[in-house]
């Protein structure tokens, strides 16, 4: 594997079906090597058609998509050799069985037949090889087209929502097999997903996509950092209509339940707060700092 | 060229257990056996009609109806049912984004299409000699076995009607990649061949591809022999301009899969 820093490079990607719609605006993609990559966002927000675009499902010759450093079109053979994908509904022949849709992409993958018990193995359907793949459950189905992106030991995985419609049980299965494949041989994975808990459990990178424009990329901890305008400051003091009055101008304060939480940029400005009301003789018998996960910070990000 | 070997491997692979097998053999058996069974049933006419030679006669009988109506259903059938494959798997986003070059998976399916199509010309003329030998050995009247089997004759004719429906086999097949319901290229299909049949008569009749089986089988080129040759070559160059033509288009479809 290269040493490029990012595996996936997209510069000012725009797409429109129609002339006057666009669909994607001014994408800057930037996948690490290495990296479990969250591509998060609604229904309808774009990630599908991102995701189509770097694969090269929907033409646009022009765009700036680089792939492993090499822009995709002139090399789209040799890039797609390297990647293993999976998008939307898995894509398999039912008439046929799991062993028999793994030898249909081996063949196209030209890779050596023994592959096709190692990935079986690997998502766990080695039992299940000569079932036919109409019979399989959706859990399995998932994971046998997980097993044919594998098959050519791919240095990254595009997939789409691959725990779209999967119980519990196998939503874990499956972040438990991407997490693995990750550590142990380095594939760098592009997952999207609009079930944000799941994503959350896994994931190194983020990309927030919405109405087409990637409102954020970067680390979890990026992430927190980026969202401190989400920060919510809980506190409970003597008297609230005094309090409030206090801070209004500065800071948005909403009563709840007896407390007051106040929208802050940053920790600093629990101290300025809490300095303007002791100066003002407001007892302050409780201050806390509401955690947000990423539920809430993306359902902030995105109405914002 | 090894890669669009494996491709094509896995093409026929992906035929596997669906209908196509069965369709091809049912369609080539089905004129064979009737026409047995009219031989058994209607001896007081078929013995009459079969002499003399047999052979030669029976060729022209059993080709008649599969020329004018088996033959083109059946391609048209079959392109549409092979290509839907990938439609009713969801699979041709799966296709698109593995390692193959657009004119690789293109015809890598083509050949597939293909070689159903020769099968049938294959079995359906397995099925007239079986056909033919089995009248012979149950109704001696027919005197069967006092001629030779034209195989000869039985090949010519054979070609000669698979040169008359590639044309239709490579715009049903770019029909089928264009249009995800199988009853669109289907309905196209049929509603063409129909409307050929309506304008048999027409003195353009040589200019529409759908035609030209049965066209290649009803002429009398005894009559009218420059039209054999001239039928060969607006079948080939048709063939050859829809093929290209719908290479060309796939290729450059904005979205795929």
């Amino acid at each position: 594997m290269e040493l490029q820093s990012n595996i996936i490079e997209t510069r000012n990607l725009d797409f429109s079906f129609h002339p006057g719609v666009p669909i994607l605006k001014d994408i800057n993609l930037q996948v690490p090597t290495g990296s479990i990559y969250g591509f998060l966002g609604p229904n309808g927000a774009g990630k599908t058609t991102t995701l189509r675009l770097l694969l090269g499902l929907i033409k646009q010759e022009q765009s700036s998509i680089q792939i492993f450093g090499q822009d995709f079109w002139p090399n789209r053979i040799a890039v797609l050799k390297r990647i293993g994908s999976l998008i939307e509904q898995p894509s398999l022949y039912g008439h046929l069985t799991g062993r028999e849709n793994l030898e249909v992409f081996r063949l196209s993958y030209g890779c050596e037949r023994i592959r096709i018990d190692e990935v079986l193995a690997i998502v766990g359907l080695t039992d299940a090889a000569t079932k036919k793949a109409k019979e399989y459950s959706l859990g399995m189905k998932q994971r046998l087209a997980i097993a044919i992106a594998l098959l050519h030991e791919p240095d990254l995985l595009i997939l789409d929502e691959p725990t779209n419609g999967l119980d519990p049980n196998g939503i874990i299965e499956i972040r438990d097999l991407l997490r693995n494949l990750n550590q142990e041989y380095g594939t760098t994975i592009l997952i999207s997903s609009h079930l944000l808990p799941e994503v959350e459990k896994i994931v190194t990178h983020l990309g927030i996509i919405n109405e087409g424009k990637l409102i954020f990329q970067g680390t979890l901890p990026e992430l927190q950092q980026f969202k401190t305008a989400a920060l919510t400051l809980a506190a409970e003091v003597d008297d609230p209509i005094k309090a409030t009055t206090l801070l209004s101008g500065n800071f948005t304060v909403i009563p709840t339940n007896g407390q007051l939480h106040i929208s802050i940029q940053n920790k600093a400005q629990v101290a300025e707060i809490a300095r303007i009301w002791v100066q003002n003789q407001i007892n302050i018998y409780q201050l806390n700092l509401l955690k947000s996960d990423l539920e809430d910070l993306f359902m902030q990000i995105v109405n914002n | 060229m090894s890669t669009f070997i494996l491709n094509t491997r896995a093409e026929f692979l992906k035929a596997k257990r669906t209908s196509v097998m069965w369709i091809t053999l049912i369609a080539a058996l089905f004129v064979p056996v009737i026409d047995f069974i009219i031989c058994l049933e209607r001896p007081d006419v078929m013995t009459q009609r079969m002499q003399p030679g047999f052979w030669l006669l029976y060729l022209q009988f059993v080709w008649k109806n599969t020329a004018a109506i088996i033959v083109p259903i059946y391609v048209i059938l079959i392109t549409s049912l092979i290509v839907q494959i990938e439609y009713r798997n969801n699979t041709w986003k799966q296709v698109y984004a593995s390692p193959r070059r657009f004119g690789d998976i293109f015809f890598s399916k083509l050949i597939v299409i293909n070689t159903l199509v020769i099968s049938f010309f294959i079995l359906f003329s397995l099925f007239f000699v079986l056909s033919g030998t089995a009248v012979g050995m149950v109704n001696n009247a027919y005197h069967v076995s006092d001629y030779p089997i034209p195989f000869a004759e039985i090949m010519a004719t054979a070609a000669r009607i698979y040169l008359g429906i590639i044309p239709v086999m490579a715009i049903q097949y770019w029909l089928s990649l264009r249009f995800k319901n199988f009853a669109t290229p289907l309905g196209i299909g049929m509603g063409l061949w129909i409307s050929g049949v309506v304008l048999i008569d027409w003195d353009k009749i040589i200019y529409y591809p759908y035609m030209y089986a049965p066209l290649v089988f009803f002429s009398d080129f005894g009559k009218h022999p420059e039209k054999l040759p001239q039928l060969m070559l607006n079948s080939s160059v048709c063939f050859l301009i829809a093929l290209l033509f719908g290479a060309w288009n796939i290729r450059n479809l904005k979205e795929k899969g």
